[in-house]
């Protein structure tokens, strides 16, 4: 499971790659689409703690603002899906945007999460923004940012 | 002898040029990091002074704001709630600012603590934040805004 969401991830990422011929530059509303998949995909791998399907989508220098303010980097986020105290049984997104500008993109939609979290249970309702930024012809995260909707 | 000498300067002159250049994109980063942090300070004080059209003037008009309750606003709706007699901004400091260059955009991170009073009562609200700016026809303009109430 681990090995097909890595193979998902990598085929989304690269723009022609599902497609053989890449000649032809991707056009706004297939950007669109493949950075919507690409959320689908995150919201797996969190689920199978993937970890490394998430190195694949996450730039280096990622930064996340979990929905209780806590900044976290990259390897922080990765330890944080791989521990064994939570467990996100789903995580499902609605009301998705994409705002393209040039080489980022900005998506922004509303999740919602149910699990346990150190054996407790556990039910959120966010809103996120997500800015990616498209390097060697793939799409990274580089902030991903939850916000609680209060009413 | 006095080619591998030639070969010798070329090679550090080409050394030399490809640093120069470095350290200038550097520079150009740097100066223009520099800008879209003043205007992070330009943003709060004109939010203070609700002085919306200086708003207008920094927020691309496609951009998007969730605010502190998960409430997300277009640039009319963000500049109409700022705007609103119901909000009464006191005081707003920003702490930790960071940014960094992707780019045509700067992403800037950081804490504000702003107090007031909304709606007749008083607020202290503490929250982390991410701006995206864009550059846009020689102009820096934020085109997302979030922020995430510290809960601990």
């Amino acid at each position: 499971m681990e090995k097909l969401l890595s193979v998902l991830v990598l085929l989304m990422l690269v723009p022609g790659a599902d497609a053989q011929l890449a000649v032809v530059p991707a056009q706004p509303a297939q950007e669109e689409s493949r950075l919507l998949g690409l959320e689908l995909l995150w919201n797996q791998a969190v689920q199978a703690k993937d970890t490394r399907a998430l190195e694949i989508l996450i730039a280096p220098e990622m930064v996340d603002i979990e929905y209780d303010g806590t900044l976290l980097n990259r390897d922080l986020y990765l330890a944080s899906v791989a521990s064994q105290s939570v467990h996100a049984e789903h995580i499902g997104n609605e009301s998705m945007s994409v705002h393209l500008y040039g080489q980022i993109a900005v998506v922004i939609g509303v999740y919602r999460e149910a699990g346990t979290e150190s054996g407790k249970p556990y039910s959120r309702r966010g809103r996120f923004t997500d800015t990616w930024v498209r390097r060697s012809g793939s799409w990274l995260c580089v902030a991903t940012q939850s916000t609680l909707i209060a009413r | 002898m006095r080619t591998t000498v030639s070969i010798m300067i070329l090679m550090c002159s080409a050394l030399l040029m490809a640093a120069a250049q470095d350290n200038a994109n550097a520079n150009a980063d740097s100066g223009q990091v520099a800008r879209v942090l003043a205007l992070e300070h330009a943003w709060n004080q004109a939010a203070e002074r609700k002085d919306t059209k200086a708003l207008d003037a920094i927020l691309d008009n496609s951009m998007l704001y969730v605010d502190y309750y998960g409430i997300l606003r277009t640039k009319a709706e963000y500049l109409a709630w700022i705007r609103s007699e119901k909000l009464q901004p006191e005081q707003e400091v920003t702490l930790a600012l960071t940014a960094r260059m992707f780019g045509n955009t700067v992403l800037a991170t950081g804490v504000y603590v702003t107090k007031g009073v909304e709606n007749g009562k008083p607020y202290l609200r503490r929250a982390r934040f991410v701006d995206t700016w864009t550059f846009q026809s020689g102009t820096w303009l934020c085109v997302a805004s979030q922020s995430t109430p510290v809960l601990r």
